[in-house]
């Protein structure tokens, strides 16, 4: 459900790695359905994704698929087909979570596995959706909604699983760190930086939901209930964007070796999202559109994961993970 | 015995020779001298890492000398004395009373401003940067009042993370 950026991206790395997921795996994968705000293309066959992309950036709909393309939409969509897994990339919504609580909740009812990249709906009922899976005994993964390609939920269950979590601090929104880069980097002003990063297309039209530090305090919510099992939900956190940083603070902090970046803490003791001073030198000091997150444990002291934190093939990566570890 | 010391020196010529020579007269001796360049501040300021060897009673000798000479030890095996504290603040600095604002930090018991600079952007909110040194252990107080003050003032603080 949701074919937009990374409803694409999951399509392009299921064509690109099918077959490495067979010789590997031992399985295949199998689109059945995809569904875009237009409609969608249905078929129990299997839809060829070549083509699907094809349509969609040339009708930019979906439902033109040839002889599988329907009108039924949303809800529906999953009542007109036999599958195994919801895909979930609808976008995020972070007043309601809709629609992919709805949407997620149903699958559960139906005893699918879900995998999401979405946010919303995570920051807001976390709990409930978590029992919800539970409770019909599915699995439900999200990798993809923190840090896109940077591994972090499974890193933090499974790789690090002989030790205790006690804190991440880290950036974890993209657009905000190139927009502090570009301004400490060019001594620009964060209106000039932001027109910039809006040319090109790394900030979005309306940026509110990055340069606000909202979509941070997302990815805090998340990792604080699933890594550290703080129980909380959006309201909990304590938001600063970075709209009020002046190019003047940012060569104040300079001078004294200090960088400004959109920091993330998520600890029993703090769950914020706010411009922060961090050391030239340290691990936090990533340019770009980079994300990174240090986990502090109890057994292994600090561990530090870097990696891009959108984009539509990353963002799939973590995706395609996340299925491969259901079915393996 | 053996002491490691964490100074902050000024790096111009002769300051680490003018901290090296009471040493040697109190009847102590020089082991390392390690400069920290890299953690070099806007203010000249580099961390110095120096151990002795000597008898207990000359390398107090040294410590009392050097607190004389007016030098910053940050560190005595390990053990960290003085913290340091920075923070930029964002908003109407000046406009605010900023005497006010320096007298309250400087108020807290082993606490004290040792830089403060201010740019001015026209009309539009200002921004400061404040670097408070205090005793070991103080630095979440610190933190906590230039919060409070930030509130009052309506200032956006930058902490260190």
């Amino acid at each position: 459900m949701g074919f937009g950026a990374v409803g694409k991206g999951v399509a392009e790395a299921i064509l690109l790695k099918n077959d490495f997921i067979k010789e590997n795996y031992g399985f295949e994968l199998n689109i059945v359905a995809v569904a875009d705000s237009s409609g969608s293309a249905i078929s129990k066959e299997g839809l060829d994704l070549k083509s699907l992309l094809e349509i969609k950036s040339k009708t930019g709909k979906v439902s033109n698929y040839p002889v599988y393309g329907t009108d039924i939409k949303d809800m529906d969509v999953l009542d007109n087909v036999e599958y195994d897994c919801l895909v979930e990339a609808t976008p995020t919504n972070i007043e309601t979570g809709e629609p992919a609580k709805s949407l997620t909740i149903k699958a559960f009812n139906d005893k699918k596995n879900v995998v999401t990249s979405n946010k919303g709906h995570l920051a807001l009922f976390f709990k409930e959706l978590m029992d919800e899976s539970q409770k019909n005994n599915v699995q439900f993964k999200f990798e993809a909604s923190v840090g896109g390609a940077m591994p972090i939920i499974n890193f933090a269950e499974e790789t690090l699983s002989s030790t205790d979590i006690e804190s991440i601090i880290g950036i974890l929104n993209g657009t905000t760190n190139y927009i502090l880069s570009r301004m400490t980097s060019e001594g620009s002003s964060y209106e000039n930086t932001l027109e910039e990063s809006q040319q090109l297309g790394i900030a979005e039209t309306d940026p509110t939901q990055d340069v606000e530090g909202i979509d941070a305090a997302c990815k805090t919510v998340i990792l604080a209930n699933i890594i550290l099992g703080i129980p909380c939900t959006y309201k909990d956190v304590y938001v600063e964007g970075i709209s009020k940083i002046t190019s003047e603070s940012i060569e104040l902090a300079l001078k004294e070796g200090y960088l400004i970046k959109l920091i993330a803490e998520v600890s029993k003791n703090a769950l914020e999202v706010s411009p922060r001073l961090v050391k030239k030198n340290s691990p936090y000091a990533v340019d770009g559109t980079l994300n990174m997150a240090t986990l502090k444990t109890d057994l292994a002291d600090e561990v530090t994961v870097i990696g891009k934190g959108a984009g539509s093939l990353e963002t799939a990566s973590a995706m395609l993970t996340d299925i491969i570890n259901i079915y393996k | 015995m053996k002491m490691n010391l964490v100074l902050e020196l000024q790096d111009i010529p002769g300051q680490l020779v003018s901290v090296l020579s009471p040493i040697s007269s109190l009847g102590t001796n020089l082991v390392t001298v390690i400069h920290k360049r890299e953690d070099k501040n806007e203010r000249g300021l580099i961390p110095v890492q120096i151990t002795l060897e000597g008898e207990q009673n000359n390398l107090n000798a040294v410590i009392s000398k050097l607190n004389e000479m007016q030098i910053t030890i940050l560190e005595v095996d390990g053990v960290i004395l003085r913290e340091k504290l920075t923070t930029i603040l964002i908003g109407h600095v000046i406009d605010t009373n900023v005497k006010d604002t320096m007298d309250k930090i400087n108020g807290l018991t082993g606490v004290s401003i040792v830089d403060f600079e201010v740019k001015l952007a026209g009309e539009l909110e200002s921004s400061a940067k404040l670097v408070v040194e205090s005793d070991f252990g103080m630095k979440k107080k610190v933190l906590n009042k230039i919060q409070e003050i930030a509130l009052e003032k309506n200032f956006l603080v930058v902490s260190e993370v």
